[in-house]
């Protein structure tokens, strides 16, 4: 029998950040993993392929700060990546230091109102990251108490950011971030590969297409750190490699292969876990990395008032994502593409349009037979090469399921898709590996295989995320709390959930 | 010949809010007169005889919304209008049975059991849920939506009070308000029921009107939209005005006149005259031109700006704003003369829930792909449809013995695809006519003798809409109802209290707040802006709204 | 117009319709969950007093009935209500009130602990939908019986020597136990009255035998037939709480904050916080001592029943209502029950109510001074003695 302060289950990134950053706090921590190695989500991966996260975008200073991780890690700063929107015709759209370019290098016509409109964007996530970065507002703490302060002068900078933005624009942002990402694209740009790779970014992961309102603000999220994408030095293994380093330097006790069976509860309060194999850990604070429906089963159903339980299987989250994995030959260029682009983020979405059209069938439960595709190329430690794609839509409860018929045609559409707007790519394709959402589902745990654990929606944002009168990171007994992607601000390798959980139990157990 | 004349207030159209307007100010003792470009006054809640003998409500079909302060406002009852709940209703599907919606809540409680014991029992979570939303949301549709950015102690004030009501309903309410107002109505109906066909009945309101579909967030709130309405206190009611449609409008102008007011029919705007920056008044297709130091548009928000008024002068965002305003069509409507009452074989004999709306969407996911179809730029292949048959109840819509039936349809595009170029002017009669087919089609399900019994068929696509009532692109909200374009986004933000640009113009159709709908509640908004601003004594003193 | 007729509008059947309507001669019958039922067969008064001097019989089919069966059975129900039914041992009946997340009643009802792991919840409002929420994670099978099992409650003094006569050996039963006593017939020592009386429940199609059997078996005993209107007077001298009329059941509530805490309607002694977790347990904990106001009975000055009227705290300050007023005819006493908004339901001492009154066309209002009592205002040891009497 071992005593703990905290306990936390599943050592996928938000696990790992939660623990460091309570244990740095001076909580003697115990950081529970079920897989042989940690990382969850973001660095699984089947037979030596690429990891299913490729890239860092979202991943928070802050975050990174309290897990006593220096920004500057030579990780983390890796390298900074361009886009690519591909076209069928050739003429690739290239953007690079913010301005819009074809492939011969002139710029492109829409490369200012792409420049305006981003840089609009990006100014609303640095307002809405404010939000990200606590709890989400409305909680129930005393009027008086610190907490309410903080939440108060929180509330009161956001005010004061908004009024900064002046008030035409202000008005703008509060229409803005209700409103849906194909219309307000297409308000500034006509369609086309522009439009289109705005519309795929928006809707990555997610399992709604950009005519849905509030797709603006998955755009919005995605660009709350600046929008810049990187590619880790080593790979996203080294990125959880530097997490990990820094929950073992923070104290925290790191099980890996080690299944949590049961979360203790006694008296209305948290007690410990109990594994698998029949030990008992004791802590007074348990952080759950697991979706709420699994942290129910963890600790049974009856811990819960039966609203909690009613909105928890509420929760919307269809992983409408699958992996692609495409080994490449060798490291020659690929066809069509200029050196300078050779490891750039390659979109498939010739407009916002087709984007939509991609959309339909995952509303039915089938596959889209024209996809919409984000892919990277990497070169992995044992020198193998890839071309790792992101492609949508996939939907975790496909009709039939996911049979190898329906993954062969799966992965037969995205070799298709691509080779349409890099022809000869095939050539260079010698191996392939598709991960469907069940299959992320099965590996991780998290819901329908979706990447944020809960989709996120505006009706499963903010205090309504992951759902009503669970936001606030507490979940039901004293002392347990949700810690993954689904609660909020949310998931994308950010980091911030882990983080926010951690500062919120820390508070609530003073 | 130029004909010249002054007045305290121009109301460019006469529809609902139009007259609404023109109501309040002159009972406020202003000097009003409504121009009107069609011969007949109404817009979209307008009656006409289209055939000997049978009376169509045109556009709008069936009364809800239209605020009961209003009606007590203008006095409509003594005006001759007379508004008459129905009862029920009904989806119908392919292998030939029904869901009937009942009033009476035993029976409709069995008959939902009959489909799913568990869904009868849902059903009263699921009402309760809508009622609250509807008790929440209806002290907001007369009064201003406030300027999030403005210190006025006006916004301030109306901000403070819609913080006051979002507080007072504790923060596990506020929470399950603020899901509501964000989510689609296929998920939330999903959240509840089991049956596809019970799911599919109660989602239509979700999408009336609207280019959204069942599962596009934002749809809930447009249920919520078709459920704030009552018919004397009975929230969510819906009943038919004795004359069709065109009684409310007719009973507003009545009002209206009897005060003083008057209305010119037969000639649109040609311009709405302003001169630095001040409204002039307004110049007609046929030459006259009328003065005033005020004038209200009932045009939605994209014609009054883009057609009528100098742009040169209006600052740019707002402009660009108004060109990004949002204004789809997406219904259709058929109107159509019965010989006799048809037959429906899948109800009951002499069953009640006939005299209410009928549909035959079978599930969640037909409506979606309809919903499908219409951004690809067609008519929805089975297209969700509201039908109904007033004369049931209103005899004075058909001669003795015969029937006017109701259809409205929803998607049909405004711009039209054939073979890849999108335009309304692929509205040909070909088109126009192959989409009643497809209408009949569906109708059919219900009622397949439905062919035989037609004497008569007025078909309106979107682009009818437009050319006869003036809608753009026949979007029959004057705007879509989505967040962005709600409250004090409406019409676009910054411009959501009536008010425009150009001093003395005003907005008091349905694309300012809250909305469409026959409603009244922006023409009875705006006038109140309108006397506020206008007017030295300021206030609509002594009326409700 | 046609005439409109629809063989699905309107009230239906129950499972006794046939006997309740030769008896029917007053033909009022009222709406109980869909039901047509008696509010008055004959005489309203004459009901009453058979109930409280001979013996009565009632149907009780439309209360909704749910069986939930299953391993998890105990732990899914100790969720569910606030008391704990660990204790309601097999073959017992259990009084339980169950409340929302925010700890204000959902319902009150009764539960049958049939066998191991096999029970019947039987309440006034229908329940499925939240069963089935409350029973998510649990190894528990939920079975709406509502149209299954009919039930007749008889109750008064005779009611022992009723079941007497008619062959049915329940001499043991002692108040809130229930027996099988035949393969088609179960009776529990329960009721609405607060008076000696029995439950019976049977088979839905067996329903007309049974009614037959008892009725022939009480012609000796003055057994009468008796619609609601009777139970309700019996009921509030009881003290009992009707779902709608004394509470508000927070799920059939629109308007918001309508909802009452168990402590509130003076049912804290259900309300066990020991036992673990259950169904707005957090919440109640936090307003267990702070109610806002309180279900009280009291005796009511006068001779006018009181049902609806408004108290007042001295002369101006409105401070509560009676949810139900009557004269009891057994106790004697003007009575009712009430809500008093805290603190004054504790300062009982100047309460008065403001009755209206309607005599041959003329209103008029009248205060009277309300006296608060604890106990039930008629509660006869015949009720709870085992063996009972037979008179």
């Amino acid at each position: 029998m071992s005593n703990y302060d905290a306990i936390v289950v599943g050592g996928g990134i938000n696990g790992l950040i939660a623990g460091a950053v309570l244990g740095r706090k001076g909580k003697k921590v115990c950081i529970i993993e079920k897989a042989g190695s940690f990382g969850g989500m973001a660095s699984y991966a089947v037979d030596g392929g690429p990891s299913l996260a490729h890239a860092l975008y979202n991943l928070s200073p802050l975050a990174l700060k309290d897990t006593g991780i220096d920004a500057d890690h030579a990780t983390l700063t890796g390298q900074q990546i361009d886009t690519v929107s591909l076209s069928s015709d050739g003429n690739h759209i290239a953007f690079k230091e913010g301005r819009v370019y074809w492939n011969d290098g002139t710029e492109h016509p829409q490369s200012q109102a792409w420049r305006e409109l981003t840089h609009r964007l990006k100014t609303y996530g640095g307002l809405l990251r404010q939000l990200a970065e606590a709890p989400p507002p409305g909680g129930h703490s005393a009027s008086l108490s610190r907490a309410r302060f903080a939440e108060m002068l929180r509330l009161a900078k956001l005010g004061v950011g908004l009024k900064k933005l002046g008030k035409t624009e202000m008005r703008r942002f509060l229409q803005v971030v209700l409103s849906n990402v194909y219309d307000i694209v297409l308000d500034d740009l006509p369609d086309g590969p522009v439009a289109g790779m705005l519309a795929a970014d928006a809707i990555r992961g997610a399992a709604t297409g950009p005519r849905s309102p509030g797709t603006v603000f998955n755009l919005i999220y995605r660009l709350g750190h600046g929008g810049t994408i990187t590619r880790p030095a080593g790979g996203m293994t080294a990125v959880v490699d530097a997490l990990v380093e820094a929950a073992r330097a923070a104290g925290c006790t790191m099980l890996h292969e080690t299944e949590v069976s049961r979360i203790l509860v006694d008296e209305d309060a948290v007690t410990g876990v109990l594994t698998a194999d029949g030990q008992t850990l004791n802590a007074p604070m348990v952080l759950s990395n697991v979706a709420s429906p699994l942290t129910c089963k963890l600790t049974g159903p009856s811990v819960f008032d039966i609203e909690t339980t009613r909105r928890i299987r509420n929760i919307r989250a269809r992983g409408t994502a699958a992996k692609v994995n495409l080994r490449l030959k060798d490291a020659s260029p690929l066809p069509g593409l200029k050196d300078e682009l050779k490891g750039a983020r390659l979109i498939y979405a010739p407009s916002a349009a087709y984007v939509e059209t991609a959309f339909n069938p995952a509303k039915y439960r089938e596959m889209s037979k024209a996809p919409v595709i984000e892919a990277i190329r990497t070169e992995l430690p044992d020198g193998s090469h890839w071309l790792s794609a992101i492609v949508q839509y996939a939907p975790s409860d496909i009709e039939g399921g996911w049979t190898q018929s329906a993954l062969d045609q799966l992965t037969q559409l995205t070799i298709d898709t691509l080779d349409r707007a890099v022809p000869g790519l095939r050539d260079h394709i010698v191996g392939t590996q598709t991960i469907t959402p069940d299959q992320i589902q099965a590996a991780t745990g998290a819901p329908g295989g979706h990447w944020h654990h809960a989709e996120m929606s505006l009706d499963q944002l903010l205090t309504l995320r992951p759902s009503n009168g669970t936001s606030r990171y507490a979940f039901g007994p004293k002392g347990l709390f949700l810690c993954g992607a689904a609660t909020h601000p949310g998931g994308d390798v950010m980091g911030l959930a882990g983080r926010n959980a951690a500062l919120t139990a820390l508070e609530a157990l003073k | 010949m130029t004909l010249e004349s002054r007045y305290d207030a121009i109301v460019v159209g006469a529809g609902h809010n139009g007259l609404t307007a023109a109501a309040y100010m002159a009972r406020a003792g202003m000097n009003v007169l409504v121009v009107e470009k069609n011969d007949w006054i109404g817009g979209a809640a307008v009656s006409r005889s289209l055939h000997d003998g049978w009376t169509y409500s045109n556009c709008s079909y069936v009364c809800s919304l239209l605020r009961r302060e209003i009606a007590r406002d203008l006095d409509l009852p003594k005006y001759g209008l007379q508004v008459i709940p129905y009862e029920g209703g009904a989806s119908f599907t392919r292998d030939g049975d029904h869901f009937a919606y009942y009033s009476d809540h035993n029976a409709l409680r069995r008959e939902m059991a009959r489909h799913s014991a568990r869904d009868a029992d849902a059903y009263r979570a699921y009402s309760q849920a809508i009622m609250r939303q509807c008790r929440f949301i209806r002290p907001f549709l007369l009064r201003d939506a406030p300027d999030p950015a403005s210190l006025r102690p006006r916004d301030l004030g109306e901000l403070a009070y819609l913080v006051k009501k979002a507080h007072g309903l504790g923060s596990r309410e506020l929470g399950e308000t603020l899901k509501f107002w964000t989510m689609s109505i296929g998920d939330f109906l999903d959240e509840h029921f089991e049956n596809d066909l019970i799911k599919a009945h109660l989602a239509g309101s979700g999408i009336i009107g609207t280019g959204l579909g069942v599962y596009s967030p934002g749809t809930a709130y447009v249920l919520l939209h078709h459920y704030m309405g009552d018919i004397d206190g009975g929230i969510g009611a819906w009943g038919f005005a004795r004359g069709g449609m065109g009684a409310i409008s007719n009973a507003i102008a009545a009002s209206f006149k009897d005060h003083g007011g008057t209305i010119h029919t037969g000639a649109g705007v040609e311009k709405i005259l302003s001169k630095d920056g001040r409204v002039q008044g307004v110049a007609l297709e046929d030459g006259k031109v009328f003065y005033a130091p005020v004038v209200a548009s009932n045009m939605d928000i994209k014609r009054t700006i883009q057609h009528h008024v100098d742009t040169d002068d209006l600052p740019q965002d707002f402009t660009k704003a108004v060109n990004n305003f949002k204004i789809r069509g997406s219904s259709a409507k058929l109107n159509i003369s019965l010989d006799q009452f048809p037959d429906f074989p899948a109800a009951p004999e002499h069953t009640s829930f006939l005299r209410g709306d009928m549909h035959v969407s079978e599930s969640l996911f037909e409506l979606e792909r309809a919903y499908d179809d219409w951004k690809d730029g067609r008519w929805s292949e089975k297209p969700y449809i509201d039908m109904l048959i007033p004369s049931q109840i209103d005899p004075t819509m058909a001669p003795t013995g015969a029937h006017m039936m109701t259809v409205f349809v929803q998607y049909a595009p405004y711009d039209l695809n054939i073979d890849g170029n999108r335009s309304a002017d692929n509205w040909t009669d070909a088109q126009r006519n192959a989409m009643a087919e497809t209408v009949l089609n569906q109708i059919s399900v219900a009622c397949p003798d439905i062919r035989d019994r037609v004497v008569h068929m007025e078909v309106r696509s979107p682009l009818e809409i437009e050319r006869e009532v003036g809608l753009t692109e026949g979007n029959i909200f004057q705007g879509e109802l989505t967040f962005d374009q709600l409250f004090f986004n409406r019409p676009v933000p910054g411009w959501s209290q009536y008010s425009l640009p150009i001093k003395g113009l005003y907005l008091c159709g349905s694309s300012a707040h809250p909305g469409g709908g026959v409603m009244g509640a922006p023409g009875a908004n705006a006038a109140r802006a309108i006397l506020r601003h206008e007017t030295r004594h300021g206030r609509m003193k002594g009326y409700a709204a | 117009m046609s005439n409109f007729v629809d063989p699905k509008l309107g009230l239906i059947p129950g499972p006794f319709h046939t006997k309740l309507a030769e008896q029917n001669r007053a033909r009022s019958w009222y709406d109980w969950a869909g039901y047509a039922a008696p509010g008055i067969l004959d005489s309203m008064e004459f009901e009453y007093f058979a109930l409280r001097n001979q013996s009565s019989l009632f149907d009780i089919s439309p209360m909704h009935k749910y069986r939930l069966a299953g391993p998890d059975a105990v732990e899914m129900l100790n969720r569910l209500v606030t008391r704990d039914v660990r204790k309601i041992k097999k073959g017992r009946v259990g009084y339980a009130v169950w409340c929302d997340e925010e700890g204000y009643v959902i319902d009150d009802g009764t539960l049958f602990h049939l066998a191991d792991d096999d029970w019947r919840l039987c309440c006034q409002e229908p329940m499925l939908t939240w069963l089935h929420d409350g029973a998510w994670g649990f190894d528990v099978a939920i079975k709406d019986e509502t149209h299954d099992i009919a039930s007749l409650s008889l109750q008064g003094p005779t009611s022992f020597a009723v079941l007497e006569a008619a062959g049915l050996d329940i001499a043991h039963l002692k108040p809130f136990d229930m027996i099988q006593v035949e393969p088609d017939l179960m009776i529990s020592r329960t009721g609405f009255t607060g008076d000696l009386g029995y439950e019976l429940w049977c088979d839905w199609g067996k329903a007309e035998a049974l009614w037959d059997r008892i009725w022939q078996a009480g012609t000796h005993q003055g057994l009468r037939a008796i619609g609601y209107e009777a139970v309700n007077i019996a009921r509030i001298e009881a003290g009992f709480l009707t779902a709608g009329v004394d509470f508000q059941p927070v799920h059939a509530t629109e308007r918001l904050h309508r909802g009452q805490t168990p402590f509130e309607l003076g049912l804290g002694w259900l309300v066990h916080f020991d036992k673990g977790h259950f169904n707005g347990r957090r919440a109640l904990l936090s307003k267990q001592h702070t109610p806002r106001s309180l279900l009280i009975r009291c005796d009511v000055e006068g001779f006018k029943p009181a049902q609806g009227a408004l108290i007042y705290n001295g002369r101006k300050r409105e401070v509560g209502h009676i949810t139900s007023g009557i004269w009891s005819p057994t106790a004697k006493k003007n009575i009712a029950l009430a809500h008093v908004r805290m603190p004054d339901a504790q300062r009982a001492s100047k309460l008065k109510t403001e009755i209206y009154t309607l005599e041959e066309g003329k209103w008029d209002t009248r205060m009277a001074r309300l006296t608060p009592v604890t106990d039930a205002f008629f509660a006869p040891l015949r009720a709870r003695a085992t063996p009972p009497a037979r008179t």
